[in-house]
């Protein structure tokens, strides 16, 4: 199904800029500001959030599921299908080269989606369990999904790939008989990441500004995913592996024989003062202390996507007539989401202010 | 990002415009002093006054085509600037107002 997204694409003429570019620009100065955020963080409960969100673009949406309810649930929902509705929207009214790069980027979703159903199925878990994680904000519709996650196993959900002649069920094919075998996930979920870091690569090997744009994107986040294996590894004490079977080709500054290395040190000091002359040292060091007090890898995760986050706006303050308006724009909604949903469950929860405002992404 | 073989085309192709149409105001002055009346000179004003007109008009729908398809966009999100939108559209037209006024100075 990608292929023939970007084929679609392939057939819109223009390089024109100007018109997605303001567009874009526009939907920009509808996202909240840090004083919206904050007036919502101190709502008493869930209905008073959805009757500030009634006044905003979130309002069709919402309206849409509070029939179900004015619950956490039902919010949830609405910002999910927001978000799918402004990606879908972004990419329709893209130039031709502009839909390329952002679907080519946007293909991480694909993964994310493809993953969470592989998951679902081999935990056994019910279709709408599964369905309620997906985003179908790339490639696939949610027709698409919905008619994957109604698959008995993870075999014909691959068959059923192949069929559609979707492009990765080729990757997902060459690692199902080592899953069958060992029933290890990692295999199928490993080979579909090599495979895209390659396609998305080789993809986004055109010349010029928009192209390298999109390039720095990506590789930022085959850094970020590089970097996160590193600390699983070492998480995980798995020395005896040999770590280079989990390289992902295509980073910008973690190189094959650096992730050997980083992923072959005893402890995550030793990781991070390697990283220091890496643009990915500053960050990771910023949290270091919150991991040694929680533990969890999931610090590391978070550093990381703010990192590949902050790369994307960065890509957005360029050329005003280039792609990276929309990349910026994309990253924008989809952080503003995230904040929404924390902001959402915590009051649900009764969080205190200052915990959500902790765990806010990038504002 | 501005192309920079596209921007020594441009500025190689105005350099070149404005020497010939400066050619051709000092050659009709010059004529005109000696009061003979030549054909040429009259062609070589009609041509550079052409020039003058074309040039700027197609200037101008250049950049008219550039902020309209931006103003589409604009106005798609956020209808409440439309003003400014036609403002903007309207300000290339200075252009061929300017490229009107040469011609009438080089005829004149």
């Amino acid at each position: 199904m990608s292929e023939q997204t970007v084929s679609l694409y392939a057939k819109r003429p223009g390089k024109d800029y100007g018109y997605c570019n303001a567009r874009a620009r526009g939907m920009r100065s509808r996202l909240f500001t840090r004083a919206f955020l904050d007036d919502l963080m101190e709502a008493q409960d869930v209905k008073r959030v959805i009757q500030m969100l009634q006044d905003t673009e979130y309002s069709v949406d919402i309206d849409a599921e509070i029939i179900h309810g004015k619950t956490f649930r039902s919010i949830d929902e609405a910002l999910k299908r927001n978000m799918v509705r402004t990606f879908q929207k972004v990419i329709g009214f893209s130039n031709d080269q502009a839909g390329l790069l952002l679907t080519t980027l946007l293909g991480r979703w694909d993964l994310f989606n493809l993953k969470t159903i592989i998951r679902g199925k081999h935990m056994e878990l019910s279709p709408d369990e599964i369905a309620v994680s997906l985003m179908p904000l790339a490639s696939f519709k949610e027709v698409d999904l919905n008619v994957l996650t109604r698959e008995p196993d993870v075999r014909a959900v691959i068959d059923t790939l192949a069929t559609w002649g979707v492009e990765y069920a080729a990757p997902l094919r060459d690692a199902v008989v080592e899953y069958i075998k060992t029933q290890d996930l990692s295999f199928l979920e490993l080979s579909l990441d090599r495979y895209y870091a390659v396609s998305a690569a080789n993809r986004l090997r055109g010349r010029g500004q928009n192209y390298q744009v999109a390039r720095r994107v990506l590789g930022a986040q085959t850094d970020s995913t590089n970097l996160l294996t590193v600390f699983r590894l070492l998480k995980a004490d798995m020395h005896d592996i040999d770590p280079s079977r989990f390289f992902l080709s295509g980073g910008l500054d973690i190189d094959e024989a650096q992730f050997s290395a980083l992923a072959a040190m005893s402890d995550v000091d030793e990781v991070l003062d390697r990283l220091k002359s890496t643009p990915y040292g500053k960050p990771l060091e910023e949290v270091v202390l919150t991991y040694i007090e929680e533990g969890s890898i999931s610090v590391f995760e978070r550093a990381l996507e703010e990192f590949v986050t902050r790369r994307a706006f960065a890509a957005g303050r360029g050329d005003p007539l280039g792609v990276g308006i929309l990349i910026g724009y994309l990253w924008a909604k989809q952080n503003e989401v995230t904040n929404l949903r924390i902001i959402v469950k915590g009051i649900s929860v009764g969080m205190p202010v200052e915990r959500m405002r902790k765990e806010l992404i990038v504002v | 990002m501005i192309d920079k073989k596209k921007t020594a085309k441009l500025v190689f192709g105005a350099a070149f415009l404005a020497t010939l149409m400066g050619a051709a105001t000092a050659f009709a002055a010059e004529t005109t002093a000696t009061a003979a009346v030549d054909w040429r000179v009259s062609a070589a004003k009609a041509m550079a006054a052409g020039l003058a007109m074309s040039v700027s008009a197609l200037a101008a729908g250049y950049a008219q085509a550039k902020i309209g398809s931006a103003g589409a966009g604009t106005l798609a999100e956020r209808p409440e600037v439309s003003i400014w939108v036609i403002t903007l559209q309207a300000l290339p037209e200075v252009i061929v107002l300017l490229g009107f006024v040469s011609a009438i100075m080089i005829n004149g």
